[in-house]
């Protein structure tokens, strides 16, 4: 029962904490859907943890805890997939805006050269 | 320049290349064919972008190191953006030799060819350098792979001394390989339905300074190179659809 509640604790923390951190916009919504379905089928497997034992059962483990920790890895693995091909995202973002960068400086600088020129 | 005269813009991606820049610029001030220069400083350390203003070029100075790949994509885009005609890419570090630009040049003036490659390894071609073995045994490899991949015999897959028209200089400005581009490039060209040739030019020794591909990065670069090349046979025809 100790560790029904500290499953739940945990999860409900943790969702509580992502929802605070979309809250003050240190984390938008896109990114931390992820984060709070995981959280929220935490929640949800904490108080119906007989259907998780069931889901254990019927998938062959051997121990409940061990299809927890299963679903936990591949949950992790997922997520960081999601982060590298944001990173990636982020990175032609970046890649993109410094090439605009050093082409918009030059134009700037073309443009200031030749209206000193002219005055 | 008379309206009838294409417009020729020669690229010249620069890293670190204090040492070198100045003399690849005063060769091409040499040449007898009219072009403009723009060279772009890709995030170096040293004062290269300094060097080449005060040799006369233009410089564009990109923010960050984006790696060979986007300051040549950043050459295209700049090209594209003014309506440039004909893109000729030189390497900074003085291995091409510039009095070869005329030879690379004429098949895309006379519209025989989308890009034109000036190769070191063509048969029965003048020997000038020819880069180290193991990087020769990295070109075969090369070679080998876009021979069987697309059936065309490219010699010299890895040469960045190249010619482009219009048509490739729009489509690299939009699609381009991030780093080491030159492989990659050609499969991507013919992906485009690019009529790719190639002619001899004899090139020399880098003039000073470091190459930027050395020791471990030479692994990298072959295994990254073959799984690009592998993946974009896999890209689909959206790749192909381009517009302006």
């Amino acid at each position: 029962m100790v560790i029904k509640w500290l499953a739940l604790t945990l999860s409900m923390g943790i969702f509580l904490f992502v929802v605070e951190l979309v809250r003050r916009e240190r984390l938008t919504f896109k990114y931390a859907v992820g984060w709070l379905l995981a959280c929220a089928l935490a929640v949800f497997f904490s108080v119906f943890h007989n259907l998780l034992f069931a889901i254990a059962k019927f998938c062959r483990f051997e121990l409940p805890s061990n299809f927890i920790f299963f679903v936990l890895l591949c949950v992790f693995v997922f997520l960081s997939l999601l982060l590298t091909v944001f990173l990636c995202q982020q990175n032609d973002r970046n890649d993109k805006m410094a090439k605009k960068i050093g082409i918009m400086e030059f134009e700037l600088s073309e443009l200031k050269t030749r209206i000193g020129q002219k005055q | 320049m008379t309206p009838s005269q294409p417009k020729i813009l020669i690229i010249i991606p620069a890293y670190n290349e204090r040492a070198n820049i100045r003399n690849t610029l005063k060769e091409i001030w040499a040449l007898d064919v009219k072009t403009d220069v723009i060279v772009i400083d890709d995030g170096s350390k040293d004062a290269t972008a300094q060097e080449a203003r005060q040799a006369g070029a233009k410089v564009i100075s990109l923010p960050f190191n984006l790696g060979i790949g986007g300051a040549v994509q950043t050459g295209f885009q700049f090209a594209s953006q003014n309506d440039y005609d004909i893109a000729i890419q030189v390497d900074a570090d003085g291995q091409h030799d510039v009095g070869y630009i005329r030879t690379i040049l004429s098949p895309v003036l006379n519209n025989e060819s989308d890009i034109v490659i000036g190769s070191r390894f063509m048969p029965q071609q003048e020997k000038g350098y020819r880069s180290s073995f193991a990087r020769r045994l990295g070109i075969g490899f090369f070679v080998r792979l876009i021979g069987v991949l697309t059936g065309s015999l490219i010699y010299d897959p890895t040469s960045g001394f190249r010619a482009y028209n219009k048509k490739m200089i729009r489509i690299f400005a939009r699609h381009y390989p991030h780093d080491f581009p030159e492989p990659e490039a050609i499969v991507l060209a013919g992906k485009f339905g690019a009529k790719i040739k190639e002619l001899p030019v004899v090139m020399r020794k880098r003039q000073g300074g470091e190459s930027s591909i050395r020791y471990l990065k030479s692994l990298y670069y072959m295994v990254k190179v073959t799984f690009a090349i592998l993946l974009d046979m896999l890209k689909t025809r959206r790749l192909v659809e381009y517009g302006h």
